[in-house]
């Protein structure tokens, strides 16, 4: 379970104070598949980046499970985004250097899972998002984008994360690639049972998932 | 795949700008390796020019110039006190004049340091085996003549002979001669009898018995002497009183060796002698004059050191430019990196073993430097210090024609300075002779420098990488 209560995040810009989320509270059941919409700069990214500990809110808590994820420690926040969190970014975000593979396998890395089993899961979550195998040993800028995001998909899914955070997923994809990246987020959401949270622009996305969240100048208005 | 691999492997993620900080990192290592060959190789020269030095005191008269026509001499009478001071063990005094080989056109040459005060009007029949030559250096036996003249020599020129007079006649200047053939002659016996080099037997076809003139008297040649040393190869050898006879300076002394019984008592000694003569003499011991002959390299150490803090610090601010330019090129990397588990700790292990790997990589290009490059550039400071130092000075010790230039009787001028090599300083000889080589332990402090510039060159990309907010990646899209 997912329970946020009155987040707020306030920015500082020169002599004003953006309020970029205003007084948030809601609840997302565990393995429910929701997303947020808004207008650019109502404060969506704001709001993922806060569930994600990106970023630490201004006051308010974010409960998942049992654990206040703004009363976290540094090491702890660490953890909680390598163990407990997925993200899924617009630009892929992959590293550069890294194979597909590796890149899968990084945060397990972090996670401190052994080489032989990090390899081996990040072969099946690679061939369950549709990566071919000769697909596994390319480097990023030799994938399209949506071979990334498919590889961006599956670290996410990594370490088994409570919770995948998707920033406008198809946002940089044609709207047939963009669907079945959708679509495999949906299925894996439903396999793993994770909470998956979707910020998107796309209303008819929007309204292929179990609830929507609108948000309007950083409140939530739906 | 390990934060070290990684490391290793983002040094190489852009071959172009990773060639760019190898080679100017190699340089700059190279550099410090090549300075520290310079000042491993000039302390070692300078530990062993100071390790040499005997327990000697060198006295020579108040305001000596060499080539001075106003010289004043020591007396042997002075001298004498000396012999009485505590702890020294033996004297040896020397006086050293100049003539003219009989019928032949030479320069007027002031008298070394003699007591006289006027040109030196008798002749030698000997010819000096020093010839000059205007066109070249390369001769072992020729002076070289920087400038030129303005008429030419003439026919009949000739060099001066040396004559010196001592009461030690094993040593000639400070140098010691080895006796070729004949006997050597009594250093206190006034007897006209005399030492000549091998080359000055050979110029002037004379052996064991054979004799010349000088001063208006007839020498014996007892015997022929070797000597390395040029100077020394245009010297005749008397003893002290003989020529103090011959040359009409009774009692006069141009320089003196004092022997102190140990070199714990060298600076007690030293200072009795200097009271014991007071103005009248110029009184410097061994050590003094190590630490005098060792002065340029001093200088070279010093320049050495220098260039070596330098170099390390403009290494040090090359991969510190390089790793702020790279965290800051993948500032979003390392966001990504710190969303999904990534610690500070690990990020900056990776960029400094990215940092280390290229300070290694310019450390090889670096030793490679340094090995061809330690050596003649040690040689070239140490012989660019020597020189103008040598050039500079032209002391007793010398032995050399230090000489005015003086018209040549409308044959012409000497418009330049005459000098080689056997002017310098004899102390100072020998010091651009100086081995310079690269050893385990330099290789280490090589190495050593490189992880030092790694650490130092990424410690501000430390900074900056634990400042990235995982948030970074957020804005940036």
């Amino acid at each position: 379970m997912l329970e946020v209560k009155n987040l707020t995040k306030k920015f500082k810009s020169g002599d004003t104070t953006v309020v970029a989320t205003n007084d948030i509270s809601f609840t997302v059941p565990d393995g429910q598949f929701a997303s947020i919409v808004g207008r650019s700069g109502s404060g969506k990214s704001t709001l993922l980046s806060l569930l994600g500990a990106l970023d630490s809110p201004t006051s308010g808590s974010i409960m998942v499970g049992a654990k206040d994820v703004t009363k976290m420690h540094d090491h702890e926040l660490i953890s909680y985004r390598g163990k407990s969190i997925g993200y899924v970014f617009q630009n892929y975000n992959l590293v550069p250097s890294l194979t597909a593979l590796e890149n899968v396998a990084l945060p397990m890395e972090f996670a401190k899972i052994p080489k032989a089993e990090r390899i081996t899961r990040a072969k099946e979550l690679l061939e369950e998002v549709g990566l071919q195998t000769d697909q596994m040993d390319r480097k990023p800028g030799r994938l399209s984008g949506g071979q990334q995001q498919r590889v961006a998909i599956a670290r996410a899914l990594a370490n088994k994360p409570q919770l995948v955070l998707a920033d406008e997923p198809t946002g940089n994809l044609d709207s047939a690639t963009g669907k079945m990246i959708f679509d495999l987020l949906h299925s894996l959401s439903r396999k793993e049972k994770t909470t998956i949270i979707v910020v998107t622009h796309d209303l008819d996305i929007a309204g292929k998932t179990d609830r929507v969240f609108k948000l309007d100048d950083g409140k939530l208005v739906q | 795949m390990n934060p070290v691999s990684r490391g290793i492997r983002n040094a190489f993620r852009n071959g172009v700008r990773t060639t760019s900080i190898v080679v100017i990192l190699g340089l700059s290592i190279g550099l410090s390796l090549v300075m520290l060959v310079a000042q491993r190789a000039v302390e070692n020269k300078i530990a062993s020019v100071k390790s040499s030095i005997g327990n000697t005191v060198t006295i020579a008269p108040a305001g000596f110039s060499a080539g001075s026509e106003a010289n004043n001499a020591l007396t042997t009478s002075e001298l004498d006190k000396v012999k009485t001071i505590a702890h020294v063990t033996g004297l040896t005094e020397t006086l050293t004049d100049r003539l003219s080989t009989t019928g032949s056109t030479t320069a007027s040459f002031g008298r070394f340091g003699g007591g006289s005060s006027s040109t030196n009007e008798s002749t030698t029949s000997l010819t000096s085996p020093i010839t000059l030559n205007t066109g070249s250096n390369g001769s072992s036996n020729r002076f070289f003549i920087s400038g030129g003249f303005g008429g030419g020599l003439p026919t009949n020129f000739s060099l001066p002979v040396s004559f010196v007079g001592t009461n030690t006649p094993t040593q000639v200047n400070g140098e010691s001669i080895t006796l070729k053939s004949g006997k050597t002659i009594n250093g206190n016996a006034a007897e006209n009898d005399a030492l000549i080099s091998s080359q000055m037997a050979s110029k002037n076809n004379l052996s064991v018995g054979s004799t010349f003139t000088a001063y208006n008297a007839t020498l014996t040649v007892t015997g022929i002497f070797t000597s390395s040393v040029q100077s020394t190869q245009g010297t005749v050898v008397l003893s002290l009183p003989a020529l103090q006879s011959l040359s009409s300076q009774s009692g006069d002394v141009t320089s003196a060796v004092a022997t102190v019984d140990s070199l714990d008592n060298l600076s007690n000694a030293t200072n009795a002698i200097k009271s014991s003569l007071g103005s009248n003499a110029d009184v410097e011991s061994a050590e003094q004059q190590a630490d005098s002959t060792v002065a340029p390299l001093n200088s070279v150490k010093t320049v050495a050191t220098y260039s070596l803090v330098g170099a390390i610090a403009a290494g040090a601010v090359i991969i510190l430019l390089t790793m702020v330019m790279v965290v800051r090129e993948r500032k979003k990397e390392i966001g990504v990196v710190k969303a999904i588990g990534g610690s500070n700790l690990r990020i900056m292990g990776e960029f400094m073993i990215e940092s280390l790997t290229l300070a290694v990589l310019g450390a090889i290009v670096g030793l490679i430097i340094g090995v061809v490059g330690g050596q003649p550039v040690t040689k070239m400071l140490v012989n660019n210090s020597t020189t103008s130092t040598t050039t500079a000075q032209a002391g007793p010790g010398g032995g050399g024609f230090a000489m005015r230039a003086t018209p040549m009787g409308g044959n012409g001028n000497f418009a330049g300075r005459v000098g080689t090599g056997i002017r310098r300083n004899s102390a100072v000889k020998g010091l651009d002779n100086i081995h310079a080589q690269i050893g385990w332990d330099l290789l280490l402090d090589g190495f050593g420098a490189a992880v030092l510039i790694a650490v130092i060159g990424s410690a501000l990309a430390a900074g900056m990488i634990s400042k990235v907010r995982p948030s970074t990646i957020m804005r940036a899209e």
